[in-house]
């Protein structure tokens, strides 16, 4: 009897589940979602406040936030979960070098459908990042490393070059610790002939050797941020290498540091929406990416998250002094192929010339 | 066999049929747990190490002894020959030796005379060594950070007492300069030496007073006593009463504080220039998503492992020596 009863029950049971799954099918499509990763803290805190639900009211998709921790670590958890079959994200924020190095690695990625993402032609092609099985990333958004300096201390310099004078900057400065941090690619662009230096072993030496020289004033070789952040603050550093949009915010808060553009420029590195492989919502991924890149959108992200548009100034309703806040020129170009086609080389020449052996 | 049979039939009738094989069969669970958690990642490890890097990707499994090579003689060998990775790991041995030295050194006295000291008080000043343990390697390094700071810290204490001006006019702060502990405008301890060993020592502190007070606190004091009686000063009590009975726990003491140090990351890394790094932190650098190279990574640990255990088996014999004279 009970066994009998147990059986209709699952009988029913099938049928109505069989039946609401036809019923409910335009109720899921209406509720579309999409998972997007941004790197945590203020940055992706700005994100799910004022980037998020305006998408959303523009589209009706949900947006899901997921944290990565930076571009490079992502990418090592990203690799793994596609292994595994059930990735965290849809779409990830790449960093140019590490989206070309997914690319390498292949099967990570998905080709983008470039005709869903009309938008994206308000972006520089080098911003669209193609590789031979289509378009892989398109940029998000652009984030220079400046100079800084602490302003109570010391003149702005007009150079890059002004660093390496002992007078001033003895044991004074903090400067990245990683080899492709982008402090290879400004000693290329003061002292020699920028990317293209980079094209021989004998030249990236040479950039290695130069860089060498700026030892004695360095106080600090920062590996996080917050270090650098801290020694500002601290005092035990008065210069050096530091991201434009944290300096802008640490200086709003009274912090004695300002960032400066040098005539040689700072280096303008990009983040890319990337597809992972996995994911089933190309479609909502591509109208995200189109959203992302309107000059509207690259405004608020610029306002509100203090990142450089992708897109012309004069496309988007940023004042020339909210523009200068995030930007600035020239730029320099990081000389990412050179990094990773020579990327043991370059590193053991880099820490061979930081630890003195 | 048995054993088998018994987890085919519940650790219920096992339990019920004898009571000695549930403790079997936890033993073999205990065994099962260690295997996963301590010797399945140890092997993952060593077999990674042979793993080959892609330049501008990340690494594939092969049997490849190049990157054992490459710690020794450097990537590029033979058109150029580093002995970086060797220099590493010796600055992992030079930070471990000293301050565990510096530790034990300076928490033995401690450590006499809290022995010394009322039970009450006793109590007291262990509870709070023990509590201080459980401020974690971060904090630590954090605290030391900040009291070593210029605009909050020693350097600011130098200034405001006008030590820095009296060290400039006497001519010290040339030295200091020289010896990259200072800048033009003030002292400065960080970078440098003195301020890794410095917290490296305060984070074992409390380990070598934990370690060291059981064997101090069983002394027998009334054989320093006879030595006082025929006349002995206290130094010459130190030497050849207490130092020889405590010989044992003082030796262990020092070499578990050593290779607990030996893997040290934060307070290098924070701490330390770039021309003083470890391999603790030269294997971080590896394997992170920046190089993704977690074969080379793994074969530093690998020999960093094994560099441990050769000491600690040097250790051993040193001692079974002295045991034995």
């Amino acid at each position: 009897m009970i066994k009998l009863n147990r059986r209709t029950l699952l009988k029913t049971g099938a049928a109505s589940l069989a039946a609401s799954s036809v019923l409910g099918t335009p109720l899921i499509a209406q509720s579309r979602s999409l998972k997007i990763g941004s790197y945590g803290g203020y940055f992706e805190n700005s994100f799910k406040e004022f980037v998020y639900p305006a998408f959303t009211e523009a589209t009706g998709i949900t947006v899901e936030s997921v944290t990565q921790p930076n571009s490079t670590d992502w990418l090592v958890t990203m690799q793994q979960a596609t292994a595994a079959g059930s990735v965290p994200a849809d779409l990830s924020l790449y960093a140019r070098d590490t989206l070309i190095k997914a690319s390498r690695i292949g099967g990570l990625l998905k080709p983008l459908n470039l005709k869903a993402i009309p938008a994206a032609s308000n972006l520089d092609p080098y911003f669209v990042f193609e590789a031979p099985e289509g378009p892989l990333g398109v940029g998000a958004m652009s984030w220079f490393t400046a100079m800084v300096i602490n302003p109570g201390e010391v003149d702005a310099p007009a150079s890059w070059a002004e660093f390496w004078d002992s007078t001033i900057y003895e044991s004074s400065l903090g400067l990245s610790r990683n080899y492709n941090s982008q402090f290879l690619d400004i000693v290329a662009a003061t002292f020699f002939d920028g990317e293209a230096t980079f094209a021989t072993d004998e030249g990236i030496l040479a950039i290695i050797e130069k860089a060498a020289e700026i030892k004695p004033n360095v106080a600090l070789w920062w590996s996080a941020e917050s270090q650098m952040e801290q020694s500002m603050k601290n005092g035990d550093v008065i210069g050096g290498q530091y991201y434009l949009d944290v300096a802008n915010l640490m200086a709003l808060d009274g912090f004695p540091i300002k960032p400066i553009f040098p005539k040689e420029g700072n280096p303008q590195d990009y983040g890319s929406w990337c597809l992972s492989s996995l994911s089933d919502k190309a479609d909502e991924a591509a109208e995200f990416i189109n959203f992302s890149s309107d000059p509207a959108t690259q405004a608020i992200m610029s306002r509100k998250i203090g990142t450089a548009p992708l897109v012309d100034q004069s496309k988007t309703d940023l004042t020339d002094e909210e523009f200068a806040f995030v930007s600035g020129t020239p730029s320099i170009k990081p000389a990412y192929e050179a990094y990773l086609d020579k990327e043991t080389f370059i590193k053991e020449s880099w820490d061979k010339m930081l630890a003195g052996a | 066999m048995t054993v088998a049979e018994h987890i085919e039939t519940g650790p219920e009738t096992a339990r019920a049929a004898k009571p000695l094989s549930a403790v079997r069969l936890l033993s073999w669970a205990l065994t099962a747990v260690i295997v996963t958690l301590c010797v399945v990642p140890f092997l993952l490890v060593f077999v990674i190490s042979f793993g080959r890097k892609i330049e501008g990707a990340a690494w594939v499994w092969d049997f490849t002894l190049a990157n054992y090579q490459r710690f020794f003689v450097g990537a590029l060998w033979p058109d150029d020959v580093t002995f970086l990775y060797l220099q590493q790991l010796g600055f992992s041995f030079w930070y471990a030796v000293i301050a565990s030295l510096l530790a034990v050194l300076t928490a033995l006295p401690f450590t006499l005379l809290l022995s010394r000291l009322s039970r009450r008080a006793q109590a007291a000043w262990l509870v709070f060594i023990l509590s201080s343990l459980s401020l974690s390697e971060v904090f630590i390094v954090m605290g030391w950070d900040i009291l070593l700071s210029n605009n909050s810290g020693l350097p600011a204490l130098f200034k405001s007492t006008g030590l820095t001006q009296w060290l400039k006019d006497t001519g010290w702060f040339q030295v200091l300069r020289d010896w990259g502990l200072a800048s033009p405008r003030n002292v400065k301890f960080k970078t440098s030496q003195f301020a890794t060993i410095l917290t490296m020592s305060y984070l074992v502190w409390p380990y070598a007073v934990i370690l060291l007070y059981p064997a101090l606190s069983r002394l027998d004091r009334s054989q320093s006593e006879a030595a006082r009686t025929m006349g002995a000063g206290g130094w010459c009590v130190a030497r050849t009463v207490i130092l020889p009975a405590i010989r044992l726990p003082l030796f262990g003491t020092t070499l578990l504080l050593f290779v607990f140090l030996l893997g040290t990351y934060v307070a290098v890394t924070v701490f330390a220039a770039p021309a003083q790094h470890s391999t603790a932190v030269a294997i971080y650098s590896n394997i992170r998503g920046a190089n993704l190279n977690a074969p080379f990574g793994a074969a530093q640990a690998v020999i960093l492992l094994m560099s441990a255990g050769v000491c600690l088996a040097l250790g051993h014999r040193i001692n079974t020596w002295a045991e034995a004279r």
